[in-house]
């Protein structure tokens, strides 16, 4: 029934995002990263955000150390795109408080891992 | 992308130059967006092609949540005729479709609810091999239901008389 997986272990040539080598991929997520390190007190300030900077600068950490496995230029560059959008939505305060709160989730209840409390949970 | 982003936040921070609660050293436009020079695409690029893996993996970027890529399976198949008819039209193209989630019936009006955000997914593709490395691309586990072509057999009224054949029971 399952056929075989297909291995892509090929290298093509593709017309770049932004970066066109490693270094300034990285050089553009260290960029992001500062804007978003320095922006963080005035986020906390501007949206009375109950949180600590600290907590904050933490959470900024946290989400781009999620996507540290991607090696794909292109992938990165579009990465800090959107991180970019992000930054200029909050900055301008076109987010609104709920918005920023989103990103810590702290008011969904974690799901249930293991089987027991699969089955009492009563959901998939 | 960025540039335009960058352009349309310079406009604006323009308007707010005048007014006085815009006046904080911080929002100064290149800490408040993070863009440098470095961000914007170089027009040195221009025609310069760079070298990725074949293997594209999108999942990062598609803004599906985690959980949808990484516990989800694909069935690709060919969906079946309709029995009642004998057009073949369902099976020239191939489907996938994803796991099945738990659905209930709403006790409000006894229709049919799902929490699951990918259940009516119907995406067609022209061959097996698309539908596959469409769900590579997303990151998605899949497997391939393979098309059971029905064989044809050659049938006619008059060989049921023929000299071999035992159906032929009187020498009248």
């Amino acid at each position: 029934m399952a056929s075989p997986r297909i291995v892509q272990q090929g290298i093509k040539q593709v017309k770049p995002l932004m970066s066109v080598d490693r270094t300034e991929a990285r050089r553009r997520v260290l960029n992001l990263y500062k804007a978003w390190y320095r922006q963080i007190p005035y986020v906390v300030k501007d949206f009375y955000l109950p949180i600590t900077v600290k907590m904050g600068r933490d959470k900024v950490r946290e989400l781009f150390l999620k996507n540290k496995h991607v090696t794909d230029i292109r992938i990165i560059d579009m990465l800090v795109i959107k991180g970019q959008m992000d930054l200029v939505e909050t900055a301008n305060i076109w987010k609104q408080r709920n918005h920023v709160m989103m990103f810590f989730k702290d008011t969904v209840n974690p799901k249930p891992k293991d089987f027991l409390s699969k089955f009492y949970e009563g959901q998939e | 992308m960025a540039s335009k982003l960058l352009v349309s936040v310079r406009q604006l921070s323009r308007l707010n130059y005048g007014s006085p609660c815009f006046t904080r050293a911080m929002s100064s436009i290149t800490s408040a967006t993070g863009s440098t020079d470095v961000d914007q695409k170089k027009d040195e690029h221009k025609g310069i092609t760079i070298s990725v893996p074949d293997k594209v993996d999108l999942s990062t970027i598609t803004g599906v949540p985690e959980e949808h890529v990484k516990t989800r399976t694909v069935r690709i198949f060919v969906p079946a005729v309709n029995s009642m008819q004998s057009g073949t039209f369902n099976s020239r193209r191939w489907r996938m479709e994803f796991d099945e989630r738990e659905r209930w019936e709403n006790p409000l009006m006894g229709w049919t609810s799902t929490g699951d955000p990918l259940s009516n997914t119907e995406v067609h593709f022209s061959s097996k091999e698309d539908a596959i490395a469409f769900c590579e691309k997303n990151g998605w586990d899949w497997f391939v239901e393979e098309q059971k072509k029905p064989k044809m057999r050659v049938k006619s009224y008059g060989a049921n008389f023929s000299w071999d054949k035992r159906t032929r029971v009187s020498t009248k």
